[in-house]
């Protein structure tokens, strides 16, 4: 089989950029991108740069973008990627410093999940000498799909506001907070969920879902995101905008039905902050678009919305549980095939 | 005529009034009969499913209840946020045991019960593809005149794609295909299937702002003249909040932005004052005008 790649070259030291193509003539059918880029370095050019180690999608290291998706290279099929006669673009992953060729300075990443203090709090309540503590896998559940991070970065390579926020501690550092505060060993979590709703935690997650999309390992980081953010609700940690604005949609559900959107600002700004909001408020209000207060929208067949969140508040699901149990069933659910994308446009070279 | 559930979602009754409308004056022409349930609540909108995860799920799941026992087997929404809780719901009902569970609380709160099966679906996903294309095609009659139009899908009728599933998250091409059906020219740029930042406008504005830019510049430099989005949320961002993107840049946009509904609506010469383009907040004037045709409202 023939492989035609383009990779994008960088070379730091003279700031240069440049797209090179490079073809194999010679490759089994059953390769992988990560053969074909070791094939390319032995054979061909020395010089080009990747990181790699295991092969077989353990180590984390050699994830790239692909036609402007994250993946690791070692888990991508070359053959599919050639279809319609395609030239596959390959370039390094996104958000962090590059190096060169394909290879990207980690250490922000690193830094991030340093400053979530991975690893779990001393506790005093000590098993005893010569015991251990015992954590049955019913217990470990709610954190089994975060424990299987490789540390790729493939989900902030993409992650919407991290490109936009560098400051965000991203899907990364916060499925590995989310992996320690929903460990049942860790006694520090009401801490732990204070600083994670500080500005660029938790609540700076924008919900675009490109992290759980890229993942090669089934993590789902935005749902390790909201678990964190239903624990916080079920420890009280409810002080900031973002967490007083998911509030007024339970507030809004229970009380109308339907969310009381002209007091949203209000209530997840505070009145100071809002007053800054007036100029846009009647803008709207003029265009008719600004809702008033009153006469509330109310839904039909209130009574049984308000019973609803009566009942559940008084059974075992609070918190992030309430997320564990939806996707224990969706684990069970195969990844839908997507149809083939069209051909991309070619790179002038 | 196909019977659908039609769930509006929240901001189809308040301050999007206007895709309501147009949706409702489109729907006959489209073959659709909208069967608006009643008792039902807001999805979540991913705020309840963060806060209140357990209580989200149960609102779910009498809004699919509701269709169930109004005989009908497709809930039919016009926004992405309620179509990703809505599919989410439903795919987890598909348990046995989490829908005993649920099913028990409904009961208990005086709500009817679901049995499963009933599907969710978009507007967009409806008319995209085979029978609702070629419906779409022949009643879009009076065309867009080649208006470019920069199609933004945001994010949650995308990804995650395991959920949703209808086509390539990265290579949509279901917008393109229905302004090209209506007689535009779809107009492409990168950030067509990025975040609008709505879900944190109020609470990160800075980075929500940052977000919202980039789709509205460019596609302004792609040469769009309009763009249509299939999300309320996204409209929202867009269009009202279009004035504080601009301060954030320190520059003009002046980008106007179509619900759905009122893009094919505008094709298809659904009577004007039912696609109330009056109340959007980026003037649709220059738009109009180009089009030259007499729905020029005022």
């Amino acid at each position: 089989m023939q492989v035609r790649l383009q990779i994008r070259r960088s070379d730091p030291a003279t700031g240069e950029t440049r797209l090179q193509l490079y073809q194999l003539d010679h490759v089994r059918p059953a390769a992988t991108l990560l053969d074909c880029l070791e094939e390319i370095k032995e054979e061909q050019d020395g010089t080009l740069a990747f990181r790699r180690s295991c092969r077989e999608g353990i180590c984390g290291s050699c994830a790239v973008r692909i036609d402007g998706r994250t993946a690791l290279a070692c888990r991508t099929s070359v053959a599919e990627l050639l279809a319609g006669g395609r030239i596959p673009l390959i370039t390094p992953i996104g958000n962090l410093p590059l190096i060169r060729d394909l290879v990207v300075e980690m250490e922000p990443m690193w830094q991030k999940m340093r400053s979530v203090q991975p690893f779990l709090s001393p506790t005093s309540d000590s098993p005893g000498e010569g015991r251990e503590t015992v954590v049955s896998p019913a217990l470990l559940e709610a954190v089994h799909k975060e424990a299987l991070c490789i540390n790729c970065g493939a989900c902030i390579s993409e992650c919407d506001a991290l490109t936009v926020s560098p400051e965000f501690l991203g899907p990364h550092a916060l499925s590995k907070a989310w992996r320690l505060v929903g460990d049942p060993r860790e006694p520090a979590t009401g801490r732990r969920l204070q600083e994670l709703s500080r500005e660029h935690g938790i609540w700076e997650c924008t919900r675009c879902y490109l992290c759980n999309e890229r993942c090669p390992k089934g993590v789902d980081p935005r749902d390790a995101i909201a678990k964190l953010g239903a624990e916080a609700f079920a420890a009280g940690v409810t002080r900031d905008r973002g967490a007083r604005h998911a509030r007024w949609f339970v507030t809004s559900a229970r009380t109308t039905g339907w969310l009381r959107e002209s007091e949203l600002v209000v209530k997840t700004l505070g009145v100071a902050v809002s007053v800054t909001k007036i100029p846009l408020a009647l803008r709207l209000f003029r265009r008719g678009k600004a809702p008033l207060p009153l006469p509330r929208h109310k839904a039909k067949g209130l009574e049984p919305a308000r019973a609803l969140q009566r009942i559940v508040a008084g059974q075992d699901r609070r918190g992030a549980r309430g997320i564990v149990q939806g996707e224990r069933v969706l684990a069970r659910i195969e990844l839908v095939r997507v149809p083939e994308p069209p051909e991309p446009e070619a790179e002038d070279f | 005529m196909r019977r659908v559930a039609y769930y509006k979602g929240c901001l189809a009754g308040l301050s999007a009034r206007e895709l309501d409308s147009s949706t409702r004056a489109l729907a006959p022409k489209l073959g659709l009969e909208l069967v608006e349930l009643e008792n039902v609540t807001c999805c979540g909108a991913g705020d309840i499913q963060t806060a209140d995860p357990d209580y989200a799920l149960h609102l779910n799941a009498r809004i699919l209840s509701e269709a169930e026992q109004a005989g009908l087997d497709t809930i039919l929404t016009i926004c992405n946020v309620c179509t990703l809780n809505l599919r989410q719901a439903a795919l987890q009902l598909g348990d046995a045991e989490l829908r005993a569970r649920v099913n028990e609380n409904l009961s208990r709160a005086g709500a009817r019960t679901y049995s499963g099966g009933v599907e969710v679906t978009h507007l967009l996903w409806l008319i995209a593809r085979g029978e609702g294309l070629s419906r779409l095609k022949e009643i879009a009659v009076k065309k867009l005149d080649g208006l470019r139009v920069a199609p933004f899908y945001g994010c949650q009728l995308l990804r995650p794609s395991k959920l949703m599933g209808f086509e390539d998250p990265d290579r949509p091409t279901s917008l393109e295909t229905v302004i090209e059906a209506c007689g535009g020219e779809p107009v492409d740029y990168p950030a067509k299937t990025l975040c609008c930042g709505f879900p944190i406008l109020l609470a990160r504005e800075k980075t929500s702002l940052a977000e919202l830019a980039r789709p509205l510049e460019q596609a302004l430099a792609a040469g769009a003249e309009a763009m249509v989005t299939s999300c309320p949320l996204c409209h929202l961002s867009l269009d009202a909040w279009q004035r504080n993107a601009e301060r954030a840049l320190g520059r003009k946009l002046g980008l106007p932005v179509f619900h759905l509904s009122q893009l094919i609506a505008l094709a298809a010469g659904v009577e004007p004052a039912q696609l109330q383009l009056s109340r959007h907040v980026v003037p649709l004037g220059s738009v109009l005008a180009k089009l030259s045709s007499p729905l020029v409202e005022e």
